[in-house]
């Protein structure tokens, strides 16, 4: 101990006596080749040593070097590095940085811990920086990256303010294991979680057994700020995120946060106020007189109608009819000398709903510092701390007539909903009243947590050729989720079932604790042509989800505490797990930097697997090669090919038989439970190979990828249907095998080079195809997603797609889209700029169920004849009919700004100001007969999204910025 | 080339630093967590405590489909409607066709439940015999499960007249699934195990070692628990009886005719509860309740918003009190207007004003079965039976009509035709056993009279467009049996 600490101070003291004994100051300047214009925010580092600065606004910079002739490489993000030999006697450099309009210099994380260009990527992993992320304000993360990932169908669930969405990444990743992608927060895995919000007690939409929450949830990555994230990096298949192993199967989604620049402290502010509307309605059957309302809706609809005539209401559009005031503030900022630097930010979200009680608020507070502790340590720290407050109304299936999208088919256009002196007319066509039902329920869900992680760099070795660097990462991510919902007793529908008012109190809180340790080594020739990174590590993860839910029935008009109710319903639900990997990797930069070649693997356990204390191996393996053009100006072709594996772990509980409880007139009872565990039960295993190349060309004017993988995956976790007379209904085993290919393709084109205009268009396409290559198990329908075979069923059958929807008549459709595009473009003309994102997806089925209560009904706008007529058809047998083309194309987002001159904000004391209209999911244009395409009954699902009941419509949004810089 | 790498004492330091923390993480931690969630089933030496809690289970189990039985017997048997605007299925599913195997809340139900609830009664039938308890207190256990089971198993083959049906389920899973038999042996397999259980509970000793709860009040020691044993047994012989009577071809060609099941039944009747001086309501029951962790009865309805309704035919066949104007007694107190005035609720060409109001609140229990009937079960067997006399039926007849229904004697004699007998018989089994379990569907499935079930929509609906109406008389074998056998 106190020798090693002897050493220490030996070292310092020496490093800091050569520094003092031989430094020269040489000061400098950065600019852009093409413009001359000055670039801040550069690192000068001195080739072969730690020293560094930073270029400051006017991109200069002053930097100590040791005596004698050496080298400075300069980077930046958004131009390509160079290295400026300074020889002995200089002491004043001008370095001209050329333009990397395709960002190919950005490094991408490819380990842990360790990264390479992506010029020399051997994957097809996307980078999205931050202003791609941001071009349009959005409520949750998940909305930022749609139509922007080539291979990742992003989607939400409903409209229901507040987030739930999906992302998918290239195809079918299992049947029944996790279905969301790993996210990881600077270095650390944050919770995903989805949890009910208990409205099943009110809407009984699992009623008849189905064993699947229709509660319409929200995915806790919803809770991450966009506006905080400096780039977002997606690995979407298993050769690419075989280094987070057995949990990596549905991709990877690593977000760094933005962090401190040294300099000046600079404040930036946006304030924006803006709007939304509903998107689109669905309509209602207009009645031309007595005999037709009598005919439809019998004899209770004889009083609102003469023999000429009935009146028409449009109960939907009042409904959701709302324009709320939306207000955001944000604010950062950013500052440090070049021992600290630090970034602060906050932002202040208010959303109204487009229906009445419904509204979105998030608050949020982040803090990230980088402190240098002498000249080898380095401790980040960042905090975060969100709250969000979402109310989401009444949507999706119910059995009790209370979710408006069930209710509006049975209501016809001749009853009015609206209040007659604040009371709302009973509904006498059916059991509540969608006007009064908003009024009156409150469904809040308001969430608390806190982000937090320390790392600690240690650059244990840096000579010329070699360096040693040590991380030790300590994360913690809690949230506290907390559900209020309160139907009172004098809504229609409450005292149906016998208890007027229904109160739900639901708590849920995860704890997630990560400890992430590496050791990277470094080898870099003298003349660079060879370096070598070999890096090693641990991950470990703890995790405490723990949910409880009291439903109370029978309690006055006026309470709204579950003690005040007169029965009482609580259910607690907990899921500890526990998971370690051990990782070790090996990249190769060969040839002059045009080889790369990179092997590693992961050993992972966790304590759900049927053997905790087992390793799975996850092995991988990729290569690529770069053909650099002789004309110089940066064309280059590169070849690439990954192999990988990944895992996909089994549901928690998944390894017991146990029993499940009951009590019966206070006695408890226990008996078995559907499903029986596997105590063998082990992950599934991904292997994906993928290829392909990129080319930059033309100057760089273009970049074009192209990818092709073939994605297998084995052992996979299946709940197969038992005979019922066993007593189960499922038993849950690894088997089977699903294959995915898919081509995904990314044009960039810079079209226009001028001094003033900066101009990309991005394009992006993918599709996948997935077979059912084994299954040791008769073909079968997912149990839980849909309503049976007549209503659509999504049917697990060898050598078919693991997407095929089949119905009555047989196969009647497909989820999986034909294929996925996107164009977006970012125009900047001198102090202009517009930027927008079309997201088209071509094909993918959805089961229209909302449009068959419609017709059922006979109150579909179109009833006479064609919905007569589906009701026919699906009647005799034709299922087909409503499963319906699901494509779409949406303007996801728009924006147009200006950047006041400058001499207008600084007559104002502020450094730069700047105006914006952006809007989101403006247009869209789609064959699909329901409310949105984009729509999933029950939430996020590996294969059975795109089923409709009733969900909350979709909304567009219009917001006018204003952003300030000090 | 490569220069050698010498790692300081530093870096020394902080590798084994990271190697110990990786050993202490991989090492220290104990994986093997515990799923905190749910109970370990019963095994090998059980407490009386876990004996209770399984038997309790098997209850609870049972109790899980039973009202969704209810409902749905009672709309095939054109007992009730479920005018549902949020699930269409019960007014054309259910009605119209086609049943689907393959959802247990339709057509594939009363399978699996029943299934599970029998299969809870062998985890502790397989283990009872190594559990802490007197050899007398095993017996009761062994009596109370069969029984149990036997009702498990009636409810399947209530709802099933086809040839498929397991008994011998009491295998490991994953093994050779149970053969399926014919419905005749199924029922006569129900016989025998009743029998069983009688044998056991007579050598149960005077205490159960297990609390059967509220639903068996009275009938809680092996002793009087048997006279239910007996009264199951006696409509299992009934059934049989009667439906062994049907022309070959009506119900199933391997049914075999049983001719001394009414005398069998007769017996039953006579070691069972059956009792003039007892209220009718007398018997075993599920209970339900809207206490902590308990299970409300789903099918109480709030009158003026009810839309499970009351089949128009109930109230035009009710037949007028002794004397008076008032309908059926039975009537008046299991049905009521849904609205004043009367709110006629119509949905997909069904209609009908009046709500149903058997089980009052959430609380309500759901009958087993009760004294009043197995006084139409002895007025049956009397009429067929070789023991009985028919002088004996027509008075269990009256019996009821007038108890319970207030209604004058029947007009069927001695001399009378047994289809008049039938007729009446069938009648006031309706409106006393109506909304308790499908008893109208059952009974003229047995007597080969579903043709007399009223078809509300002949040609169909318009809007929804809706076919004929059928009455099936089962349901489909679930799907998921059939496919676990090919």
């Amino acid at each position: 101990m106190v020798q090693r600490i002897s050493f220490v101070s030996l070292a310092l003291s020496l490093a800091v006596g050569v520094a003092s004994a031989q430094q020269r100051p040489i000061t400098g300047k950065v600019v852009g080749s093409a413009t001359s214009a000055p670039v801040a925010g550069a690192s000068v580092t001195v080739v072969g040593t730690p020293i560094g600065a930073v270029t400051n606004d006017q991109g200069e910079f002053t930097i100590s070097a040791p005596a004698g002739p050496i080298t400075l490489l300069i980077r930046s993000v958004g131009y390509r590095s160079r290295q400026v030999p300074v020889t002995a006697d200089a002491s004043s450099v001008t370095a001209n940085l050329d333009q990397d309009v395709f960002n190919l210099e950005a490094v991408v994380v490819t380990g842990q811990v360790t990264g390479v260009a992506q010029r020399n990527l051997a994957n097809a992993v996307t980078t999205l920086p931050a202003a791609e992320i941001n071009r349009a304000p959005t409520q949750t993360l998940e909305g930022a990256l749609q139509g922007k990932i080539p291979g990742a169908l992003i989607q939400e669930n409903s409209g229901a303010p507040g987030g739930g969405a999906q992302i998918i990444m290239r195809g079918v990743t299992t049947i029944n294991a996790g279905v969301d992608p790993l996210v990881v927060l600077d270095g650390m895995i944050v919770a995903n979680d989805a949890i009910p919000n208990g409205m099943n007690a009110i809407t009984a939409a699992q009623a008849g057994g189905n064993p699947n929450n229709q509660d319409n949830k929200v995915n806790r990555i919803a809770d991450l700020i966009p506006n905080d994230i400096e780039s977002i990096e997606v690995l979407k298949g298993a050769s690419a995120a075989a280094i987070y192993g057995g949990q990596a199967a549905n991709g990877v989604i690593i977000i760094t946060t933005k962090r401190g620049r040294a300099g000046k402290p600079r404040f930036n502010v946006t304030q924006r106020f803006g709007t939304s509307s509903v998107a689109n309605s669905i309509g209602s059957r207009r009645f031309a007189d007595s005999a037709e309302a009598v005919a439809t809706f019998k004899a209770a609809a004889a009083p609102y109608c003469t023999k000429t005539s009935c009146p028409f209401f449009d109960n939907e559009s009042v409904l959701f009819g709302e324009h709320p005031l939306n207000v955001e503030t944000d604010a950062s900022m950013t500052g440090g000398n070049d021992q600290t630097q630090y970034y602060v930010s906050g932002i202040v979200r208010k959303d109204g709903g487009i229906a009445p009680n419904t509204g979105y608020q998030k608050q949020s507070i982040r803090a990230n510092l980088d402190q240098l502790l002498g000249s080898r340590f380095k401790l980040s720290v960042n905090l975060n701390s969100i709250h969000s407050l979402s109310n989401r109304g009444l949507s999706n299936n119910d059995n009790t007539g209370t979710s408006p999208y069930v209710v509006l088919p049975t209501t016809p256009s001749f009853f009015d909903a609206r209040p007659v002196n604040g009371v709302y007319p009973v509904n006498p066509f059916t059991t509540s009243n969608p006007l009064q039902t908003f009024a009156e329920l409150t469904n809040a869900e308001d969430v608390w947590r806190i982000l937090g992680s320390s790392t600690l760099k240690v650059d244990a070795v840096t000579t010329p050729t070699q360096r040693v660097q040590l991380t030790l990462t300590g994360g913690l991510d809690f949230f506290s989720q907390r559900n209020d919902v309160l139907s009172p007793a004098d809504l229609q529908f409450e005292p149906l079932d016998g208890e007027p008012g229904t109160v739900i109190l639901g708590k849920g809180s995860d704890l997630r604790q990560n400890l992430v340790g590496s050791v990277v080594h470094t080898y870099t020739s003298p003349s660079n042509a060879l370096s070598a990174t070999s890096s090693a590590g641990f991950q470990y993860e703890n995790r405490d989800l723990n949910v409880t839910s009291v439903v109370g029935r029978t309690i006055a008009l006026g309470l709204q505490n579950v003690s005040q109710a007169t029965s009482i319903t609580s259910t607690q639900f907990e899921q500890p797990i526990k998971n370690l990997g051990l990782y070790a990797q090996e990249e190769v930069l060969a040839a002059n930097q045009r080889l790369l070649l990179t092997a590693g693997a992961r050993a992972d356990r966790s304590s759900v697997n049927g053997d905790p204390d087992h390793y799975y191996i996850y092995p991988k393996a990729a290569a690529s090669y770069r053909f650099v053009s002789s004309a110089g100006g940066g064309d280059e072709l590169k070849v690439r090919a990954a192999w990988g594996q990944t895992g996909n772990l089994p549901l928690f509980g998944a390894r017991f038989a146990l029993d499940t409880n009951a009590v019966v007139g206070g006695q408890f009872g226990q008996f078995p439970s559907l499903q029986l565990g596997d105590p063998t039960i082990k992950p599934e295993r991904n292997t994906e190979i993928e290829g392909g190349l990129d080319a930059t060309f033309g100057n760089q004017f273009a970049t074009f990828g192209l990818t092709l993988y073939q994605k297998t995956i084995t052992d996979l976790l299946l709940v197969q249907s038992v005979a019922p007379s066993t007593g189960y209904q499922t038993r849950i085993f690894n088997g089977g095998e699903i294959r995915n290919r898919g081509i995904e393709a990314a044009l960039a084109v810079s079209p226009v080079r001028a001094p003033d205009v900066n101009w990309i268009l991005r394009s992006t396409f993918s599709l996948n195809r997935s077979k059912v290559l084994q299954l040791p198990v008769p073909n079968f329908n997912i149990v839980g997603i849909g309503f049976g075979t007549s209503l659509g069923a999504f049917r697990i059958a060898k050598d078919s797609s693991a997407t095929q929807i089949v119905g009555t008549e047989g196969v009647v459709g497909d989820a999986n889209p034909d294929f996925l595009m996107s164009l977006s473009s970012d125009l900047t003309y001198k102090r202009f700029s517009l930027g927008f994102l079309w997201d088209w997806k071509h094909g993918g089925d959805v089961i229209n169920l909302t449009q068959l209560l419609y017709d059922l009904a006979g109150n579909s706008p179109d009833q006479v004849p064609a919905g007569n007529q589906r009701v026919t058809d699906w009647l005799g047998g034709h299922t087909k009919v409503y499963v319906q083309d699901g494509s779409y194309l949406k303007l996801r987002e728009v924006s147009v700004g200006y950047d006041l001159p400058p001499d207008l904000p600084q007559h104002f004391g502020m450094r730069t100001a700047r105006i914006s209209f952006t809007g989101r999911n403006l247009l869209r244009f789609t064959p699909y007969k329901g409310l949105d395409p984009e729509v999933s009954n029950f939430d996020n699902q590996a294969i059975g999204r795109g089923v409709d009941v009733g969900p909350f419509p979709p909304s567009r949004s219009f917001f006018f910025s204003i952003d300030v810089g000090f | 080339m490569r220069a050698p790498t010498k790692l300081s004492p530093v870096t020394t330091g902080m590798i084994a630093g990271l190697a110990v923390a990786t050993v202490i993480v991989a090492g220290a931690c104990d994986f093997n967590i515990a799923n905190p969630n749910n109970p370990a089933s019963i095994g090998p030496n059980a407490t009386a405590a876990q004996v209770d809690a399984a038997a309790q289970g098997v209850v609870a189990a049972f109790r899980i489909d039973l009202t969704s039985w209810i409902l749905k017997s009672g709309i095939i048997g054109r007992e009730d409607y479920r005018l549902d605007t949020a699930d269409p299925r019960f007014t054309s599913e259910l009605l119209t066709g086609p049943l689907d195997p393959s959802n247990a809340a339709f057509g594939g139900g009363q399978w699996q439940r029943e299934y599970r609830s029998i299969a809870a009664g062998y985890t502790i039938l397989n283990v009872i015999g190594s559990a802490q308890l007197t050899d007398p207190e095993k017996n009761a256990v062994r009596g109370f499960i069969q029984t149990m089971q036997a009702l498990a198993f009636l409810i399947v083959l209530d709802a099933h007249t086809e040839d498929s049906i397991p008994i011998d389920v009491n295998r490991p899973v994953g093994g050779p699934l149970a053969p399926l038999v014919t419905n005749d042996s199924a029922y006569k397999a129900l016989n025998v195990i009743l029998d069983s259980a009688q044998t056991a509970l007579q050598a149960a000793g005077s205490a159960f070692p297990n609390e059967l709860g509220p639903g068996f009040a009275g009938f809680n020691t092996p002793a009087t628990f048997l006279k239910f044993n007996r009264a199951l047994a006696a409509r299992v012989y009934a059934y049989r009886a009667s439906l062994g009577a049907l022309p070959a071809g009506t119900y199933s060609t391997t049914w075999s005719a049983c001719p001394t099941c009414w005398d069998a039944a007769l017996t039953a009747l006579g070691q069972s509860f059956i009792s003039a001086t007892a209220p009718l309501d007398q018997g075993t029951y599920v209970t339900y309740s809207t206490g902590n962790q308990d299970l409300p009865n789903d099918l109480s309805q709030d009158v003026p918003s009810a839309i499970q309704l009351v089949h128009p035919s109930i109230k035009a066949n009710a037949e007028l009190q002794t004397g008076g104007t008032l309908l059926d007694q039975r009537f008046l107190n299991k049905v009521a207007d849904r609205g004043t005035p009367p709110d006629t609720f119509s949905l997909a060409c069904l209609a009908s004003a009046l709500s149903w109001i058997r089980y009052p609140t959430p609380n309500s229990s759901v009958p087993i079965i009760r004294n009043e009937e197995l006084f139409l079960l002895r007025a049956e067997a009397n009429w067929f039976g070789a023991t009985g006399t028919k002088a004996q039926a027509i008075s269990d007849l009256n019996f009821i009509r007038q108890t319970s229904g207030g209604l004058n004697p029947t007009a069927v004699t001695t001399a009378s035709t047994d289809a008049a007998f039938v007729d009446d018989l069938l009648k006031q089994r309706l409106y006393s056993l109506m909304y308790e379990g499908g008893h109208r569907w059952i009974d003229l499935r047995r007597y080969g009279r579903l043709g007399q079930l009223p078809i509300d929509r002949p040609t169909g609906c318009a809007s929804p467009t809706l076919p004929k109406d059928t009455v099936f008389s089962t349901l489909p074998v679930n799907s998921f049996e059939v496919q676990a056998r090919q």
